[in-house]
Order: C-alpha cells, then structure tokens, then sequence
C-alpha cells in the first residue's frame, strides 16, 4: 500500500510536468464542449427532437479523456519504460506488474473523472446543461467504458515489445475510436455504412450507453454492450498481468 | 553456512556466440567477490543471468539459497542490485526516485544518510537527468544500497568517479562489507579490485581463465602487481589460443 501510495504520487506528478496529458485530457475535451455549445449548442440534435444537440453530445464528450489517457498515455508510459530499462529495474526489487500497473490506471482515472467534472462543469454553467437521464446509470455506463478503453491500453502497453509499436498500435485504436465511435463527430450525422462499421468499436457501444442515460431515454439491448465490455475488460487485463513482459 | 550467491555451470549463448560459458562460483556471505574481464568478456551478461533480468540456457544460480526466478519478489527485498548505464524515469528528481525506491522495501534505508555519504544531498530536488555522469553513478550506487541488502550487485562500480570519491566508495563499501554485506561487483580499475575484493574471477570470452584470491593471481603469474597479472593472464591465453590456431 506504501509502494503503491508512493509510486502513484511520484508518477503523477511526472505525468503532470510532461504535459501532454493535461492538454489532451483536460484541456481539449472542455474546447470541445464549449464548440459544439457555440455552434450547435441549442438546436434539435435532429428534427423534432426533445433534446439538443449539446445534451446528445455531452455523454461522447466526456470519453475524450478516456481515450486519451487509456489508449494513448497508458500504453505508451508502459512501453516507454520497458524501453528506457526502467521495468527492468523494477524486477530486482520487490515490485508486481500488477501494482505498477495499477498505478498507471488510478492516474488515467483521475485524468478522466476531472476531464468529467470540467465538462460537465462547461456546459452546466456556459450552456445550461442538466442531466436529463440518472446520474447512476450514466455514472455506471462510465465506469463501464472506463473499465473496458482502459484495459485494452493495459493490453497493449503490458504486451507490447517496444515503445514504436504501442505507438501504432493506439494510433490504430484511438484515432478511429475518436472519430467514428461519436466522441468527436457525432454519430448521427454519419452514413449508415460506417454507422454500422462503427458499431463494432467497443467505444460506440460504450457512447450509445452513455447517451441513453444521459438523456434519460430507454435502453434497449443494453445487455450486450455491458456484457462485450465486462468480458473485453476481464480478458485484456488477464492477459496483460500473465505475459507482462519486464524487459 | 550456504553461499550468498551460488552459480553452477552458467551457460548462455545468442545463436552460435558463447556468451556465458559454463562458469562456476560461490560467493560466500560477507565476501567481496570481483568479476574481470574486457569489455564484452559477458561480465554483465553473467550479472544478469544472476540476478533473473536475462534468460539462461543451462545452469543453477541461487542467491541466499533462493531462486532468483521464482522466489523473485521474496529474494529482492534482501539484494540490491545496480546495472550499468541506467535510465529513470523522465523528469524525476532525486529524491523521488530514491523515495520510490524505499517504499518498495519493507525494511529499506534511511536515503537520506546513504545520499550524505555519497555526496549527494545538496542534490536532492535536482532532477536526476541534470546531474553529472559521476553523481548519476553514486546515485546508482545509493539506489542498490536503499534496500539494506544482505547482497548487492555493483557493475561496474566506480566507472566515471574521479579518484577521491572512488577512495570514499571503497570506504564506506567496505565498512558495510564489515557488517556483512556480500557483494559481487565488477570492475575495470584492478587498485579498485586489491582493494575491496576477498576473490576474483577473471573471465575471457564467457570463459573463466582464473578463479582465487587476488594474492594466489599475482603469486601464478611473473609480476608483482595486480594489474599486470591481470594483463598476462588474458593475454597469456590469447598467446595459447594463437599457437593453438597456427601449430608450428
């Protein structure tokens, strides 16, 4: 508990001077927000609809932070330390994969949750936003997204041989994920094919979730997506602690 | 009594390169035990297959009578070990890398002492990538001594510390050596070596061409020093190596 203590303290603050965090998980979800309020903030999402297009995107908004830190920072932090030797040393002291792992994953959650309160916090005061659906099920869909983009970064970076490759590869995770699953362009205004294409990124799944209990609308077939996302999450973290790779 | 370190015909090789080949020793507690060779001779690749950071083909190695594989986590709150040419983590300064490191243990040292005595302690809220080669190499030095080991690894101990400061390092080694630290280092300066090390193993190719103390290696070979005894007996096999390869 003190190595983890210590080790969580340290390691944020690291990742804090790095800054690259704090603009992409911080900073840019709240432009995002106050853009989209700007521009679109008032209208209809569609024609007719009870809600705006601000209260649509609010949900998707609040995954920027998510994806950042889980896909991008998580593995790349990991690999990078595999390749500066620092893992290495970590394996002549006392250290398990798993606690140094799990401090990665207390500081990307503490980025995200913020990056949560900032944007709420955006668009309640500068465009009025209030939580149509419940706080529980939105919070629980969160989480559940949290849970299942973090573990596939876990994935990546405990596997992953050397920094260029886990580059790659969350290149290859997150820049799709961002852009088709709703989180920056929003869905609706997607063509059906890659509205269909999309709906295989565990992230969409994950965003459609959050959009419904934001708003308050009614889940259907919820029980997929959470399952997916459970069973994803179980499998990538299982993986990653057995064939961590040290060096 | 066990031995500290127990290594039993250690044998490693990349493809058809014999890294390590076949070497035998013990280290027994409160020794100092000194590792010679070239550069490339597989000194750190022995270290290495030591200590578990590196895959072995054949052999046993036991430290403190532990397996350094499987009693990984067991084994290491008892041994410190410092590598050549280590990178940290960026940004860091050096008290959070050595405040890290101490909450890994569950019985480490006060760092602070252990910085004052190597001379760092004006340096703690530097960042590590600022200090200069020789206090990066004391730092390492700190970092294998945080854990209050019963054995420590050190290679190559005193590279790039300028000859007072190696002075103070051999002191204060050896007075942890008086209460019973084993330590297994390698080194390039054979001064370093009569000072500090019980026995050596000189090693040539991942071969070892001399096991003893340091007296019995200048006593087999023509000279009265270390460093030249050391010279004779590496060259000395290149000289049987070549009359082997060309028969007359």
């Amino acid at each position: 508990m003190q190595a983890f203590h210590t080790l969580f303290k340290t390691e944020f603050k690291l990742s804090l001077r790095g800054i690259d965090m704090f603009i992409f998980a911080l900073c840019m979800p709240v432009i995002v927000m106050i853009i989209l309020g700007v521009v679109v903030g008032d209208r209809p999402a569609f024609e007719g609809a009870s809600y705006t297009f601000l209260e649509q995107s609010f949900g998707a908004v609040t995954t920027i932070a998510i994806c950042a830190g889980g896909v991008m920072g998580l593995p790349l932090v990991v690999s990078d330390y595999r390749h500066k030797k620092i893992l290495k040393r970590f394996k002549v002291t006392p250290i398990s994969p798993s606690l140094i792992l799990a401090v990665q994953l207390a500081i990307y959650a503490i980025y995200s949750i913020v990056s949560l309160l900032l944007v709420y916090a955006t668009s309640a005061i500068c465009f009025g936003y209030d939580l149509k659906g419940s706080w529980l099920y939105f919070l629980g869909s969160y989480l559940l997204v949290m849970l299942s983009m973090f573990s596939i970064g876990i994935l990546v970076g405990g596997i992953a041989p050397n920094v260029k490759i886990a580059g790659v590869i969350a290149s290859l995770l997150y820049f799709p994920m961002l852009i088709f699953s709703g989180a920056t362009l929003p869905y609706e205004i997607m063509p059906t094919a890659l509205q269909k294409a999309a709906d295989l990124l565990p992230l969409t799944q994950g965003i459609k979730l959050m959009k419904a209990t934001s708003l308050g609308l009614p889940i259907d077939k919820v029980m997929w997506p959470v399952l997916i996302m459970i069973l994803l999450a179980f499998i990538c973290t299982s993986i990653s602690v057995r064939f961590f790779k040290w060096e | 009594m066990e031995a500290a370190i127990a290594v039993n015909q250690l044998y490693k090789s990349y493809g058809d390169v014999r890294v390590v080949e076949n070497l035998s020793f013990s280290v027994n507690r409160g020794e100092v035990f000194g590792f010679l060779g070239a550069n490339g001779a597989g000194k750190s690749t022995t270290i290495e297959c030591i200590v578990g950071t590196r895959k072995y083909d054949r052999g046993t190695v036991s430290i403190l009578g532990l397996n350094p594989l499987q009693d990984r986590k067991q084994l290491f709150e008892r041994v410190g070990v410092q590598f050549q040419e280590t990178i940290y983590q960026d940004k860091i300064k050096v008290a959070e890398l050595c405040e890290v490191t101490r909450s890994l243990y569950q019985a480490a040292s006060n760092y602070r002492d252990l910085l004052q005595q190597f001379g760092l302690s004006e340096h703690l809220n530097r960042q590590v990538s600022e200090l200069s080669g020789g206090q990066k190499q004391r730092l390492s030095i700190v970092l294998a001594l945080i854990p209050n080991p019963e054995v420590v690894f050190l290679d190559e101990l005193t590279t790039g510390l300028d000859a007072k400061v190696r002075r103070e390092v051999w002191k204060y080694l050896s007075s942890l050596k008086a209460q019973g630290l084993t330590i297994l280092l390698t080194s390039h300066f054979m001064d370093e070596v009569e000072a500090l090390c019980d026995r050596i193993m000189i090693i040539k190719e991942g071969r070892s061409i001399f096991h003893g103390t340091v007296r019995e290696a200048i006593a087999a070979s023509p000279y009265d020093h270390l460093e030249d005894a050391y010279l004779w007996f590496t060259d000395k096999e290149e000289l049987e190596n070549a009359s082997f390869s060309y028969p007359v």
